[in-house]
């Protein structure tokens, strides 16, 4: 059995600044792996091994996709292998464009049996690659797992649903997303993370993909936030909590909130 | 000259941070309140191979350079400095002299088990009338057909009585002074030895130093470790490593420091606005950061010495001296900033200042320190 679990090199958004014309200043935010794509490494890693299987990490991106510390990053969280494609022309790729690249390396790499990706990426969220990768590789799509067992074309997963857990049965292969929560990663400890820079890292040209052409270019042309409204910087003096429980209220109900 | 760390060495920061934030942080406060030993991090620590990391891993450490170590304990310490010195005693202090002086016998014995964590070391050398002048020790070791006979006290031990393995300090031939000093290697059980009441100190009060004592305490003539007479040649060279996992231990207590009072310099409001928006604040916010990064690179610069094989003695007492005044200064600053609530147990920094001032008296008090130092320079 060949798993491939897909993960991002990004950085943290908390870290970055948006400024008044709402352009985001990235430089001082770290780099790390997107936060959901540990949690379905973590969940490939314990299918891979109870099902003996091959655990191979995909990532596709623009520079720095594929630069050391981001792959020994992603071996030390328990990967056997990673692949890479990365190309300047992916850098502001959208999410379609970029699903469509991790499909065709997902062919290039050959007899995958699943393909499992995080929630969602941390940095743009639009939670589209797993369905649209899904899609370019004719496989069913499920997302928000929170566990699956079993061997290549006999897969048992469950996915969360409001108010429940769905069970379903999955005799091909397929593309899981993995819900936010759906394992806890575990802190790589000092060997895993000696021994990831020994582990094999194989770099795909995006050229040699066959990656179908786009029919459509998508540009962001622009970006703003939302005008933000002016605080009444009223204060509350607390001394005394149920008088200021009651001022709250009335200037709540002042002010038609409540 | 390249000032950045390896890749390796970034993600180890990360990953024991992470590590440190998740199992660490979380009970530092209350196991420093109650002076209780932190049993339960043992295992956790050992998980994450941490308990002999500089140690090659046919030998069962992680493999990793002294760099990377020293990152380690900075970071643990900056979560607790407890933690930090449980750690640097065990693999700095007790599984080092194996490792550096031990037959291939005791290092099967004793060394797989001290790396991976399933045996927990410590380091008797101080007696109480012997702390910085360690060649006055007046424990003694007699020779008998079966073995030695261990009499004597040791106090301030780190670890005991949880450490399983000791290596002690006593004399085989008294009249020799410091060249009559040797070094043995002790098991927790052996008859004859015995632990007392753990000292009340003023900072890192969870982990243990309590004294401990020898009895007639019977070890077979294996337990020695180099030859007789080379123990005080063995606990100096032992201490020279020791120090910097000392100085990382400062490092990481001042880091702490630092830390709280930018978080707490951006949330306090006086006169309206942040007090980080107040130069006097800044200002010691600038000396507390510009003392930390000096201290940081003569941490860093002697535990790169250890991996390039070059001499660290200098080089690990000045980044002792340093650091641990540093951690005394910086967390005396950090104090200042949070005023008033900086003197009570809501914010951690009043832990920080008391943890800051051992890392200034134990592993050689900062008057040692200048005295290697001075005594290489004046060479």
């Amino acid at each position: 059995m060949r798993i491939v679990v897909t993960y991002k090199w990004t950085c943290d958004p908390e870290e970055a600044t948006v400024g008044a014309d709402g352009t985001v200043d990235w430089s001082r935010a770290k780099a790390g792996i997107s936060t959901y794509d540990p949690v379905a490494i973590e969940l490939a890693r314990r299918l891979a091994d109870a099902a003996g299987a091959e655990l191979i990490g995909l990532t596709a991106g623009g520079k720095g996709a594929g630069t050391p510390i981001a792959t020994k990053a992603a071996l030390s969280r328990g990967l056997d292998q990673v692949v890479i494609i990365e190309d300047e022309s992916l850098q502001e790729a959208g999410r379609s464009e970029l699903a469509a690249v991790l499909a065709a390396a997902v062919r290039r790499i050959g007899d995958v049996d699943l393909v499992i990706t995080g929630d969602s990426s941390v940095d743009v969220a639009a939670k589209m690659v797993p369905t649209v990768l899904a899609g370019e590789l004719g496989w069913p799509a499920v997302a928000e797992v929170t566990a699956v067992t079993g061997q290549a074309g006999a897969l048992r997963v469950e996915r969360a649903i409001p108010g429940g857990v769905q069970v379903l049965e999955i005799s091909g292969p397929a593309v899981l997303a993995a819900s936010a929560d759906a394992a806890v990663p575990h802190v790589p400890g000092m060997k895993e993370l000696l021994a990831a820079g020994k582990k094999p890292v194989e770099q795909l040209e995006l050229t040699a993909l066959d990656v179908p052409a786009r029919s459509a270019v998508m540009t962001v042309t622009g970006r703003a936030r939302p005008e933000r409204k002016a605080r009444k910087g009223q204060l509350i003096d607390t001394t005394d909590p149920a008088a200021a429980a009651a001022e709250l209220v009335t200037a709540l109900r002042a002010s038609g909130a409540l | 000259m390249d000032f950045e760390l390896t890749d390796e060495q970034q993600l180890i920061r990360d990953a024991v941070r992470e590590f440190a934030e998740a199992e660490v942080t979380p009970i530092a406060t209350e196991i420093d309140r109650d002076h209780r030993f932190p049993y339960e991090l043992l295992p956790k620590l050992a998980e994450m191979n941490l308990m002999g990391m500089p140690y090659p891993e046919k030998e069962g450490g992680a493999g990793a350079d002294y760099v990377s170590y020293v990152i380690a304990v900075e970071e643990v310490s900056r979560a607790c400095a407890s933690t930090g010195i449980i750690l640097s005693a065990h693999t700095s202090l007790a599984t080092w002299p194996i490792f550096k002086f031990g037959t291939e016998a005791q290092k099967d014995q004793y060394l797989h088990d001290m790396t991976s964590g399933r045996r927990l070391g410590a380091f008797a050398l101080t007696e109480p009338a012997a702390g910085t002048d360690a060649a006055a020790g007046t424990a003694t070791a007699t020779l008998h057909a079966d073995g030695y006979a261990l009499n004597g006290s040791k106090m301030f031990i780190t670890n005991a009585p949880y450490a399983d393995v000791y290596i002690v300090f006593a004399k085989t031939d008294p009249e020799r002074g410091a060249r009559g000093m040797s070094a043995f290697i002790l098991e927790k059980d052996t008859p004859g030895f015995s632990v007392g009441e753990a000292e009340h100190k003023l900072g890192i009060r969870a982990s243990s130093t309590p004294p401990v004592y020898f009895s007639d305490c019977r070890v077979p003539k294996e337990a020695l470790l180099g030859g007789e007479g080379d123990g005080f040649k063995i606990a100096m060279q032992t201490l020279d490593g020791g120090r910097i996992g000392v100085s990382a231990q400062a490092l990481g207590i001042a880091q702490a420091a630092l830390d709280a009072s930018v978080a707490y310099a951006k949330e306090r409001i006086q006169f309206g606005k942040p007090i980080a928006t107040l130069q006097a604040i800044q200002w010691m916010i600038a000396d507390m950061a510009t003392e930390i990064d000096a201290a940081r690179l003569l941490v860093y610069r002697a535990a790169s010495c250890v991996d390039n094989g070059r001499p660290y003695s200098t080089e690990g007492a000045m980044a002792k001296l340093f650091a641990s005044e540093t951690a005394t200064r910086v967390a005396g600053k950090a104090i200042q900033i949070h005023g008033g609530y900086g003197y009570t147990e809501s914010y951690p920094v009043e832990r920080n200042y008391r943890d800051a001032k051992i890392t200034e008296l134990y592993e050689g008090t900062s008057e040692v320190q200048r005295m290697v130092i001075a005594r290489s320079t004046l060479r």
